[in-house]
């Protein structure tokens, strides 16, 4: 008999996954968007690659219904890119959370994806990850806030310097 | 045989159960004996898992429907703990068995969460109790683990989701070591022994025990040695040698006897005897508590071999120590006489560095040199070869040399690490110059160094 962490991911919890994603697209066929049950299986599995990879364990629903349901509005998602999108932000979601060191919340995490994904990065996943997130990430570990930038801060202090407000 | 003397019988041996991991330990015995089924089994693990999701979610603060393995991880080990620790405040393995069939597995890990408060409390109490009948010693690792070490415990310990850690600074060992416990229980029995370590120590003077470990070693402040046990050892010394334990003087004079008398007897015999003495303490000194009489009882049989060891190697005067009182000892106190001004120094300096010969350096100093601390400054800063050096170290006499050593004693390259060059390179060249005399002289030298006392300002 074991108690090992690793080793949950029955059947049973594999199943209510996929059917609760199944449900999401109730919500998102309004925008065009729709899960086979052959990508929410799929997901599922990306999402427990994805645990697997970064050395974490979920219990209950997950963060893939959070996603669709933030991004299924999205103007840079469809139907041909939709299921592809939502494996690359499970992952990108994983593993920006260890980056994080774990201090952002699910929720802000992913609303700061979804507002970079759809504003700054123009629907780009790389710049999301390589750029927006990463550099996010970096501040949340040195103490700043995620918006912080740099040049926005050099910005500032010059404005002080030449006195004007 | 009547039927009040009839005891239940056990399918389960206590002895196999882990201290440590109570919980796993059990599960895998009533397992093993059929106590428990697979679907029994196959239940208690989902309802840990099905807790574990609730704790972590807890841990979480319900912001993140993900968490680290080694933090669930930790939280499992955490939860099973607690868990374990309630089985184990059942009467018996049996009890324990019958719990877990049909308890639910969150109101037993409550039920475990008020044990671990009550023993917190306990553990608090004791550390209390222990601190007020602390031993009065130089012992560093017995005070820093005393006074701060456990101390960190209290602040650290977090029961909610690391219940199996012990976040503490122990260093200090005590004669019957705690072993397959962990957590809170592990503190709370610690300080417990600890405790009554000091009760039994308490009978006797700070000082004498001070001079008994001064003869057990001078530098036993710094060293990872039980009070305790020396202390025991001592009194059993005593009581075999006749004498009264109230007072922990020398016993120089009977070693010998005794040495000779136990050699006779065989391991058992020894053991009989030892025991024998032990009440002997034990009456003397007018013990009563229970739970000392135990603690001595469980230390017999590590002093009882070192003793016998003691005896078969012919070294019982280093088992039964003859206190000493280094305070006694004759101390040489080193005036040097005052130092050159400052101003004339730097001209000395000066008109040493511009000198060629070596010869011509050393008859300057001669000639300018006015004490023992203007030599010990020229030594950093004119600049000297090894040679130079040794030569202005012939000039100086054997308690000169002898201070010297004591202010700039020579250190292993990685314990002089802290150590400036200049001062890494004289202390290099005072040891080479000492290697080089002969042995009467160093050890008239070091003999010197040990007498000579230190300078408080």
């Amino acid at each position: 008999m074991s108690f090992e962490i690793m080793g949950i991911s029955s059947a049973l919890i594999r199943k209510q996954s996929v059917a609760e994603l199944e449900k999401c697209n109730d919500l998102t066929v309004q925008f065009g968007l729709r899960l086979s049950q052959c990508d929410a299986v799929d997901l599922v599995e990306t999402r427990n690659l994805a645990l697997k990879d970064n050395g974490r364990i979920e219990f209950g629903g997950g963060v893939i219904e959070k996603i669709i349901r933030e991004f299924c509005n999205s103007p840079y998602l469809s139907m041909p890119n939709y299921a592809e999108s939502l494996h690359d932000l499970t992952d990108m979601f994983y593993y920006y959370k260890n980056e994080t060191l774990d201090l952002m919340s699910d929720d802000d995490l992913i609303k700061f994806m979804k507002q970079r994904f759809d504003g700054i990065c123009q629907g780009s996943l790389e710049l999301l990850s390589g750029r927006e997130l990463a550099n996010m990430a970096r501040n949340i570990r040195f103490g700043y806030t995620a918006e912080y930038s740099e040049d926005l801060a050099c910005d500032e202090e010059g404005v002080d310097d030449d006195g004007q407000s | 045989m009547t039927m009040a003397n009839l005891e239940k019988r056990h399918l389960i041996d206590n002895k196999n159960l882990s201290g440590e991991s109570y919980f796993t330990s059990i599960l895998h015995e009533a397992y093993a004996y059929g106590l428990l089924n697979d679907s029994e089994i196959e239940n208690i693990q989902l309802q840990c898992i099905k807790f574990l999701a609730y704790k972590s979610e807890r841990y979480n603060d319900g912001e993140s429907s993900s968490i680290r393995v080694e933090a669930a991880e930790s939280i499992m080990k955490s939860n099973l703990y607690t868990i374990g620790l309630y089985l184990k405040s059942l009467p018996d393995a049996d009890c324990a068995v019958s719990e877990l069939k049909i308890g639910k597995i969150p109101e037993m890990y409550q039920k475990g969460r008020v044990l671990i408060n009550g023993k917190v409390h306990s553990a608090k109490h004791f550390y209390i109790m222990a601190k007020a009948n602390k031993v009065t010693t130089l012992n560093y690792t017995y005070n820093a683990t005393l006074d701060e070490g456990i101390g960190i415990f209290f602040k650290a310990y977090n029961p909610d989701y690391a219940a199996h850690e012990v976040m503490a600074s122990i260093d200090y060992q005590l004669c019957n070591p705690v072993t397959d416990l962990t957590g809170v229980e592990f503190i709370l029995k610690y300080l417990e022994n600890l405790f009554i370590e000091n009760e039994f120590c308490s009978y006797f003077d700070a000082e004498d025990i001070h001079h008994l470990l001064s003869g057990y070693d001078e530098g036993y402040k710094d060293l990872l040695i039980n009070i305790f046990e020396q202390v025991v050892t001592a009194t059993l010394g005593r009581t075999l040698a006749n004498r009264s334990v109230l007072k922990l003087d020398s016993l120089k004079e009977e070693i010998e006897r005794l040495q000779d008398e136990l050699a006779e007897d065989d391991d058992y015999l020894i053991a009989l005897k030892i025991r024998k003495a032990t009440e002997k303490v034990l009456q003397e000194l007018r013990i009563t508590t229970l739970s000392l009489h135990r603690y001595i009882e469980k230390s017999l049989p590590r002093i009882t071999s070192s003793i016998v060891n003691a005896v078969r190697t012919n070294t019982l005067g280093k088992t039964f120590v003859s206190p000493t009182n280094p305070d006694l000892k004759p101390k040489i106190q080193f005036l040097s006489s005052a130092k050159m001004d400052d101003e004339d120094y730097r001209e000395f300096i000066n008109e040493l560095l511009i000198c060629r010969y070596s010869s011509d350096k050393l008859a300057l100093i001669k000639e300018k040199a006015k004490s023992f601390g203007d030599i010990e400054d020229l030594l950093f800063d004119a600049r000297l070869s090894e040679e130079e050096i040794t030569s202005v170290l012939d000039i100086f006499r054997d308690v000169e040399i002898a201070e010297l050593i004591r202010r700039h004693p020579f250190k292993s390259s990685i314990q002089a690490v802290d150590l400036s060059e200049t001062e890494q390179t004289l202390r290099l060249y005072v040891k080479s110059y000492t290697d080089q005399l002969t042995t009467e002289r160093q050890e008239r030298i070091f003999g010197l160094v040990n007498h000579l006392m230190v300078d408080e300002r």
